[in-house]
């Protein structure tokens, strides 16, 4: 094997003799050059493979084939919730990263004469005095609860139309952890706005945590830094609210739903 | 491949020079069968897995419906786009008339008369106020075996385990409701049971006697299950008789 060049693997050349518009030159001249460092090609026959089979290489369906009844399907709406979910999951992202820009995670006091925090006092401002900001944190709210809903009632569908059976059942599994995500998506973010009620749920998440069997003390310290409620408490829940679940929920749901694409819905017989 | 007019370079001895495969090379799929250990039994069972793949095709009588599906674009992304917006629109109609409420600033020495949590998470909280139900055994004098609150954190990790195990404790090929009634009966158990627990977690908000509540609490789920068990039931004669008309028959279970 030789190491020049052969002319079938001229691209260059292949590419002049071919009567291309500016649009096609300019992208093959981008995907050669890609190509060439990163083999794209390969994961390229990847994706179409996937592509095909999932979209262009369906067997008939078993309500095709054995004419099944197909007043099963009025149900099918209800096939809509886990993408419902997924959508409001991209909603609250959005919302919450522009509501980020406003936040400050500080238990510090805001102003000398009222008990407010600071972090209470971002959001006062951000309902207040910023353009949008009441309707921004309206929508992460609203978001939210609609994701949790809608998680909850996807759950439903699954269980009650047999879809987790073999070979679903990691998919199942993957879903309880991604419920239980989404609830403490939920909960971390009610402390983050430090008024009373997030307070004392805080303080009732200590109470738990600290009456696990065995691990309560380290979980509360891992989790509230400390058996009361303080700074380090609040800093560790915005953390925990911007930065580790969103990568892992968002890493979770992206495998549970490549899953769904690999196995395909569940379809009734 | 021309060997002939690569006889004259250079062979480098370094071990940097790349060497032409020869007949003796082994391709890949001789490398991997030469393997041992557990890389060899990859190998093999891939291989089963493949063959059984091919013979399934080979003797399905589906159809391949090769470009009968409908197309990504635009049918497919225009529909999704449709539904992402009416979501979505819903989504914002919600948060522009029903704005949430920020209530008073935290106060760590004035605990309020009503904690509450968001309201999916009732369920939980609910399961940690089964006290009355913690189990006091006279040996240990009515001393009960753990503290009230140790229990309900337990009583949350049975309820998610139980349903983490839910296919593995439930298996076969029924899909639907009436085809296994007992299972729909569970789930129905579990929906209503986790409303009423969420409302007994409420119960100062509940105009309602709290025992009162507290026994309806594990009353209504069990009545409920079995009216769902004994519908189903009724309806599955004559279910059951098209599925395995249409189905079963053409399609025998495992
Ligand atoms: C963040 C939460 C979740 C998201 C974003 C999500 C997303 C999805 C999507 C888009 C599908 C495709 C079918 C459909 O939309 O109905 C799906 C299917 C599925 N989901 Fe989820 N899901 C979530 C939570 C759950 C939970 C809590 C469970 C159950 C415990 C679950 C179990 C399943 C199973 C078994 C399937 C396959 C169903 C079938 O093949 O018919 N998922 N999920």
């Amino acid at each position: 094997m030789s190491l020049e060049r052969k002319d079938d693997h001229d691209h260059g050349g292949w590419m002049k003799s071919r009567e291309l518009s500016p649009v096609e030159r300019g992208y093959l001249t981008v995907l050669i050059w890609l190509d060439k460092r990163l083999r794209l090609v390969d994961y390229l026959e990847i994706l179409e493979d996937l592509y095909y089979k999932a979209n262009l290489q369906m067997p008939k369906s078993h309500t095709e084939q054995y004419n099944l009844d197909n007043k099963f399907w009025y149900w099918y709406p209800l096939y809509a919730l886990g993408s419902f979910s997924t959508i409001a999951y991209v909603v609250a992202a959005i919302s919450g990263a522009l509501l980020g820009f406003y936040y400050s995670p500080s238990t510090a006091a805001a102003g000398a004469e009222g008990s407010a925090t600071v972090a209470y006092a971002s959001i006062d401002f951000i309902m207040t005095e910023l353009n949008f900001g009441f309707l921004l944190r309206s929508l992460h709210r609203w978001s939210a609860q609609v994701m949790v809903a809608a998680v909850f009632l996807h759950m439903l569908r699954v269980y009650f139309t047999g879809a987790y059976k073999e070979p679903r059942e990691l998919n199942w599994i993957l879903g309880i952890v991604l419920i239980s995500l989404t609830m403490v998506f939920g909960y971390s973010g009610y402390i983050l706005t430090w008024d009373q009620l997030a307070f004392w749920a805080g303080q009732i998440g200590v109470e738990m945590s600290l009456s696990i069997p065995l691990a309560g003390e380290w979980v509360a310290q891992l989790l509230f830094g400390g058996f009361s409620l303080s700074q380090s408490t609040l800093q560790r829940f915005y953390i925990l609210h911007v930065f580790f679940l969103p990568f892992i929920t968002t890493t979770l749901i992206a495998i549970h739903i490549g899953i769904v694409w690999m196995q395909g819905i569940a379809e009734p017989h | 491949m021309a060997p002939s007019d690569e006889t004259d370079e250079e062979v480098r001895a370094d071990g940097t020079g790349i060497v032409p495969p020869d007949d003796e090379t082994p391709t890949w799929g001789e490398r991997k069968a030469r393997s041992q250990g557990l890389s060899r039994l990859t190998y093999e069972y891939f291989e089963r897995s493949r063959r059984e793949d091919q013979d399934l095709r080979m003797e399905s009588s589906y159809v391949e419906r090769d470009v009968l599906g409908f197309p990504t674009w635009p049918h497919e992304m225009i529909r999704n786009l449709a539904i992402t917006s009416f979501f979505v629109g819903m989504m914002i109609f919600l948060a522009a008339t029903l704005p949430p409420h920020i209530g008073a600033p935290a106060n760590p020495s004035q605990t309020p008369a009503v904690i509450l949590p968001d309201w999916y998470l009732y369920w939980s909280f609910g399961l940690l106020k089964l006290g009355p139900l913690n189990p006091d055994l006279a040996i240990l004098g009515g001393q009960k075996l753990m503290a009230d609150r140790t229990y309900g954190v337990l009583a949350n990790l049975v309820v998610v385990g139980f349903i983490a195990i839910v296919p593995f404790l439930n298996k076969g090929s029924a899909r639907r409701p009436v085809e296994q009634p007992f299972w729909a009966a569970v789930g129905v158990f579990g929906v209503v049971f986790s409303i009423t627990i969420a409302a007994l977690s409420v119960k100062n908000l509940v105009p309602m006697d709290p025992h009162l509540l507290f026994d309806l609490t594990f009353l209504l789920p069990p009545v409920a299950g079995f009216i769902a068990y004994a519908v189903l039931r009724t309806m599955r004669e004559g279910y059951m008789f098209e599925l395995n008309r249409r189905y079963y028959r053409l399609r025998p279970p495992k």
